[in-house]
């Protein structure tokens, strides 16, 4: 038993002591908790992977992708891509459902707020080809909302939000109470 | 000897692989009731303290966050966070339009939880109730961001 315990401490340690920042190129966004991450791991359908409802296509986009790190196993939940849009990461990460790359970027690591393994993607990269940068979420958007072809940012012009923002408000509460805020701030 | 040492290799390998193979997990039915929160703007810290990036003062942010696929959580009352993967038969938890209906409303669910590497999940099946946006916290903070509504004087 004895020995047991001493082989999985031996084989435990080097996974516990690994410090994936080594050999990262991914960018500060001066975030206070954030930590450079580059590792490999098998893209998943997080879904897919706690209740076994599984698409093969690992939803298109549609769900969150998780990335499974090959070594230790843990289960990353990237939060965004890399435009400073507030855009996620998922579609970045379906066109690889099922398949083992390398992503750099950011882990955000604050216990305290309860911030563990969530990441910021950069880049991807499957073996033998180039890094992929991860910003590809406006360009489908456009290509999934022609009608709101226009200057400025998408979420200025999306349809959905406009849509909700026109009956509820900027924060929320309805017009009314929006006008008043904006006579009052602005 | 060298046998020995081998087998018990081979078994604390085993024993720490197993869990990094498995598939479903086993979950937890709970009812939790809490804010539908903007995970990257409550953990980045990107726009401002947790508390300024919930309730009415985000809730534009929060649309296009829900919007553009970022996950989205439920914050419930003892600060405890659930990533949301479903609601009901809606599967789109990346920008789907269920989330965005219900971006920084309180709600009483009842789901699913699964907790993996430091994480809850949560796969709701039912939204028992929808109570709108009960944080009104815009007097506090203000708008967050303050672009976040366009001036009118622009």
């Amino acid at each position: 038993m004895k020995r047991l315990i001493a082989c999985l401490a031996l084989i435990a340690s080097p996974l516990a002591a690994q410090d994936f920042s080594e050999g990262s190129e991914a960018r500060s966004w001066n975030l206070y908790a954030e930590v450079p991450a580059t590792f490999e791991a098998e893209v998943v359908d997080v879904l897919c992977a706690l209740t076994g409802d599984c698409p093969d296509d690992c939803g298109e986009g549609k769900r969150q992708l998780g990335l499974v790190r090959a070594a230790d196993g843990v289960l990353i939940l990237p939060l965004k891509n890399s435009q400073p849009a507030f855009t996620g990461a998922a579609v970045e990460l379906a066109p690889f459902c099922g398949q083992t790359v390398t992503v750099d970027g950011l882990m955000l690591d604050d216990p305290e707020l309860g911030a563990n393994n969530l990441y910021q993607l950069q880049t991807i990269q499957v073996s033998g080809a180039d890094r992929i940068k991860a910003n590809q979420w406006t360009k489908a958007w456009a290509r999934n909302n022609p009608e709101a072809k226009g200057k400025g940012p998408w979420f200025r012009r999306d349809p959905r939000i406009n849509g909700i923002i026109a009956t509820e408000g900027y924060l929320g509460l309805g017009l009314d109470v929006d006008q008043a805020f904006i006579e009052e701030n602005f | 000897m060298r046998i020995r040492i081998k087998q018990d290799a081979a078994v604390a390998l085993a024993l720490l692989t197993a869990p990094f193979a498995a598939q479903a997990a086993e979950g937890t039915r709970i009812q939790v009731t809490g804010e539908i929160i903007d995970t990257w703007c409550y953990y980045s810290g990107v726009m401002g303290s947790p508390d300024a990036v919930v309730g009415s003062a985000h809730q534009a942010c929060a649309l296009w966050c829900s919007a553009g696929g970022i996950p989205v959580g439920l914050l419930a009352e003892d600060g405890t966070v659930y990533m949301i993967l479903k609601v009901g038969e809606d599967t789109e938890s990346a920008g789907g339009d269920t989330l965005l209906s219900l971006a920084a409303h309180t709600v009483e669910a009842d789901g699913m939880l699964y907790e993996r590497d430091g994480l809850n999940y949560l796969v709701v099946a039912n939204v028992v109730s929808d109570m709108d946006i009960t944080n009104k916290n815009h007097d506090d903070y203000g708008n967050v961001p303050s672009f976040s509504i366009p001036d009118p004087n622009k």
